[in-house]
């Protein structure tokens, strides 16, 4: 079930409905109900891998409590390690490693040829992997009680507005607000439906209509000018912004109506000064898993310098590569991580993270400069291949070259998007919701009016999945 | 805190209204011709039409080699030369697409006829779950019976049938398995899926014992579109052939159910009886089923012979010259007993043709008329695209061997031509075939007569017809440019001249 869809207009509001209508001591079967019907709605099959994942993470969480020390409570934390990311593995990289073995072998000359599978990607399971992992690794490592209740680790691991792209919440930020009572609260109503509003905004009406204009660059980019290319470069970047953002904002506002606050994902990240800055805006709660549960393990910055800079290059690879199997986003990774400690490096001499004023002009040279490196290095995401990639560079680097096709960008597009670049400068360090607060009475309704009017008439009518389900 | 809540309510309310209203005045219209351009088709229809014809491809489709073109519905309007016969023609419709049109149809003048195509196959699981769905509902979504700003709010959360082409396979393969057979005598299978495994493995043996892989293939595809029987409680196309009769009910239309022929000797010959038995067991049942409901059901099931089925390596309702005319006057004999005055016995005579034109304005039956746009036009307001896609233009298609000898001398072609850029290498080409020659093409590049983008340009050339070629089964002519580029041609006049 997409939260662009008429399912999904249904479904929230019922459960809401029923949410505040039953005692609190049965909401969470409530939720749990429908966390599992919403995700139920994409393959009813792929549940079982949830429920799976739930029940040995739960009891895992027990036995290491009960443990006396980290010794002993080491093999259930291998037990979960190994299931959940078992299950990662099989479902995401099986046939990415199998094949590459196969090409391996083959090149080699030796005969043997691992089967591929034909499945698909269970919807989320990156996110709902890392949720539980975390849960896990932070028992074993005492910063979290286990949870005895089953039915609220189940939920934690299920809860539908941030189960299949996140935010990745963490135990102990997400379950004691599951397990508080929440009044039936106006603003939260107000404040919640101002998100879901913006986020299907940016969802529907930007990312869905820029769509077609980015598939046709990467899929033909040889019929188009490099000036097209470069316009299908940049509207990537718009692309997988509004689309991943209005996922989120729309998670947050969702859930924000029941009384429970889900993290910030995005803070306007192409405002960003620099690569390191980006990571703290963009996709924030994976960043931060990164953080905690691999750069400080690994040592974080307290070490050498050789060392902290292949943890911060580590760190980057993994990132690429969970966000998908393939070659392209481990590339895609590993140039952040490159890029990160250049910078890093040319900071040593001239210091560009020095602090200036929002919107001054070197804020904007350096989020000029921010934004055009991410841009370049989405190629290596968007493209199917990395040749596919350097065949694009290649191609926006012949300007004399003859196009046999043109982009033609309806002007109402360039207008809705310049409306949302304007609202993302707006919302520099601010959330939408807040942000309209603030705004007069008659203001406020008319940005209703527009987001409303906008999201019925211009939104894109294909079937668009959100980009990230198929991480 | 209610009171808040509902003051904000209603403000929303209000607001709603005042969108709704602006988007109806202003961007309604916009969204019909982007998302349901199928609207057109039912406001084409004048209100001077007498009869309608509801179809699908099995009303335009055509043989090549077919002297005479026109559909059948058009076949049908030479029986009431005084009444204005005309067509809503949709490929891939069915039941379900004729319900949502007809009930655009609101408003209409009591007393029409109206015909509706009845395609047996669309009673099947494969059609009912075939994967045009998405599209076709998609399409619907804007005619429903609601304010137009709702309809649209159902557009934008995609509020249709969407399914992916592997999700809408493995709806009909479960139907396959879940859909019983109920016969009167033994039968080896349970379901379609059973007998298609069967025969698929058992092959089809041609005269020599031999397995014919071609055929088997192909006999599979006939147990799979006709291997089935309706059940009239279940049946969605049952639901919306229904629907179609409360309608014609409640506004005064009289109604027939044109059930369209199928190739029953060819399905015969590759399956045999029992595939038969249930074609002509689904046939009566539709025709029994509707006569109780007081519609005349033109039972066309069995009329067309084999050969008159273009498509011979796959079931379809697409028939040759003869067999439209065939559907065209049981359909006529059904409906003169309401217009006996009107009608007329005609008698087809088809006579060779030497002057060909198309203008793109007037629905001449060519080939490729996919390809006319409104784009440009040098004269009315339709031409034929060629490029970015389109790799040939309308094409006329013409047996010449029909001409007689001492007529076939020259050929000569003139059109107008416009081209966007000169990235392209557009050719006319004049194409035959024929049994006795191993092919002729020739194809004459129309780059240099274009002096400049934008602008029309004529273009005129002529030939000797070669000898060898006077018996050609097939002429074509048309504008050949498979490049990215457009070109566009327009006013295409052909003459074969002594």
């Amino acid at each position: 079930m997409l939260f662009n869809t008429i399912d999904f207009a249904v479904f929230l509001p019922v459960i809401l409905v029923l949410y505040y209508a039953i005692p609190h001591k049965f909401r969470w079967i409530l939720l749990l109900i429908a966390s599992y019907y919403f995700y139920m709605c994409w393959k009813v099959e792929y549940v079982f891998l949830i429920v799976i994942s739930t029940l040995i993470d739960y009891l895992a969480g027990l036995m290491m409590e009960r443990a006396s020390d980290r010794k002993s409570r080491l093999p259930w934390l291998v037990a979960s390690l190994i299931t959940n990311l078992g299950f990662l593995f099989f479902f995401k990289y099986y046939n990415f490693v199998s094949l590459n073995l196969n090409n391996l072998f083959h090149a080699t000359g030796l005969s043997t040829q691992l089967p591929l599978m034909d499945f698909l990607l269970p919807v989320g399971i990156s996110f709902y992997t890392f949720q539980t992992l975390s849960y896990s690794i932070d028992v074993y490592y005492g910063r979290q009680k286990a949870e005895k209740h089953l039915g609220y680790f189940a939920l934690y691991v299920s809860y539908f507005p941030q189960l299949v792209a996140g935010p990745i919440e963490r135990f102990s930020r997400l379950t004691p607000q599951l397990k508080t009572q929440h009044p039936f609260s106006s603003d939260n109503l107000i404040k919640g439906l101002r998100l879901i509003l913006y986020g299907l905004f940016i969802k529907m009406v930007i990312a869905d209509n820029i769509s077609g204009i980015v598939d046709q660059v990467y899929q033909t980019p040889e019929h188009f000018s490099s000036l097209d290319i470069l316009k299908g470069l940049f509207f990537y970047s718009l692309q997988i912004y509004s689309d991943f953002y209005g996922y989120s904002v729309i998670a947050i506002g969702a859930s924000l109506i029941m009384g429970i606050h889900l993290m910030d994902n995005f803070k306007t990240p192409y405002l960003a000064k620099s690569i390191s800055e980006f990571w703290q805006r963009w996709h924030i709660s994976l960043s931060t898993w990164f953080r905690d549960y691999l750069y400080y393990p690994l040592g974080g910055n307290r070490v050498k310098i050789s060392r902290w800079a292949f943890n911060i290059f580590v760190v980057f690879v993994v990132s690429g590569v969970w966000h998908g199997a393939n070659w392209t986003f481990l590339i895609w990774g590993s140039l952040y991580g490159l890029v990160y400690l250049a910078e890093r490096g040319i900071n040593r001499f001239i210091n560009m993270d020095k602090e200036c004023k929002p919107f001054s002009i070197r804020h904007l040279l350096l989020a000029l400069k921010t934004f055009i490196l991410v841009t370049v290095i989405w190629v290596f995401f968007r493209s199917q291949s990395f040749d596919e990639a350097l065949n694009i560079f290649r191609l926006l680097s012949h300007f004399d070259r003859q196009a046999t096709d043109v982009i033609l960008i309806p002007q109402y597009i360039w207008f809705l998007t310049i409306v949302f670049i304007i609202s993302d400068l707006a919302l520099y360090n601010e959330r939408f919701d807040g942000w309209l607060s603030k705004v007069h009475v008659v203001g406020r309704w008319l940005i209703y009016a527009f987001l409303i009017f906008s999201i019925v008439v211009y939104a894109g009518v294909e079937n668009f999945p959100f980009i990230y389900f198929q991480f | 805190m209610l009171k808040q809540i509902f003051i904000k309510f209603a403000l929303l309310t209000v607001l709603l209204i005042f969108l709704g209203v602006v988007y109806q005045k202003w961007f309604f219209e916009g969204d019909l011709q982007k998302h349901s351009e199928i609207i057109n088709l039912i406001r084409n229809v004048p209100d001077s039409a007498a009869v309608i014809y509801l179809g699908e491809s099995s009303n335009i489709t055509y043989r090549a080699n077919d002297i005479d073109k026109r559909s059948i519905s058009a076949f049908l309007g030479d029986y009431f030369p005084s009444l204005l016969v005309t067509d809503v023609t949709k490929p891939a419709a069915h039941a379900g697409v004729y319900k949502v049109l007809l009930d655009q149809f609101s408003d209409f003048e009591s007393g029409k006829i109206v015909v509706v195509t009845m395609n047996l196959r669309s009673f099947n699981a494969q059609w009912i779950y075939s994967n045009l769905e998405t599209a076709l509902q998609k399409s619907m979504v804007l005619l429903q019976p609601y304010p137009p700003f709702f309809n649209r709010f159902l557009l934008s959360f995609k509020a249709y049938d969407i399914k992916t082409d592997a999700e809408r396979t493995n709806q009909f393969k479960a139907q396959w398995v879940k859909d019983e057979f109920h016969l009167p005598f033994k039968f080896s299978y349970r379901n379609v899926a059973d007998w298609d495994n069967a025969y698929a493995l058992k092959g089809f043996r041609d005269s020599s014992g031999a397995i014919n892989s071609k055929l088997t293939e192909l006999g599979c595809h006939f147990i799979k579109a006709y291997g089935f029987q309706i059940d009239t409680a279940s049946n969605p196309r049952i639901r919306d052939f229904n629907h179609i009769v409360d309608w014609a009910q409640k506004h005064n239309q009289i109604l027939v159910f044109n059930l369209m022929p199928e190739n029953v000797q060819l399905a015969s010959k590759l399956v045999g009886d029992t595939l038969v038995y249930m074609i002509k067991e689904n046939m009566q049942l539709l025709v029994d089923y509707y006569k109780r409901k007081g519609v005349v059901v033109v039972n066309n099931g069995m009329v067309v012979p084999s050969d008159q089925f273009v498509d011979q390596d796959y079931p379809t309702e697409h028939y040759a010259q003869a067999g439209r005319r065939i559907v065209a006057r049981n359909v006529a004999d059904a409906i003169k007993k309401w217009r006996p005055s009107e009608y007329e016995d005609f008698q087809p005579v088809d006579l060779y043709q030497t002057h060909f034109y198309n203008d793109c304005d007037h629905k001449m039956v060519w080939g490729q008329m996919q390809t006319i746009t409104d784009e440009f036009a040098h004269s009315g307001i339709f031409s034929s695209q060629t490029g970015n896609g389109n790799d040939y233009s309308i094409t006329l298609e013409y047996p010449l061997n029909l001409i007689p000898d001492s007529l076939v001398n020259t050929i000569s072609v003139d059109f107008w031509m416009m081209q966007r850029n000169t990235n392209h290498d557009a050719k006319l080409v004049i194409q035959a075939e024929g049994d006795d020659f191993s092919g002729f093409w020739q194809g004459i590049p129309v780059l240099p007569y274009m002096s400049a983008n934008d602008r029309w340009f004529p273009f005129h050339f002529e030939m000797t017809i070669p000898d060898s070629i006077r018996n050609a089964s097939m002429l074509k002519v048309y504008l050949y440019n498979p490049s990215k580029s457009k070109v566009f041609i327009d006013d295409l006049k052909i003459e074969i001249n002594k």
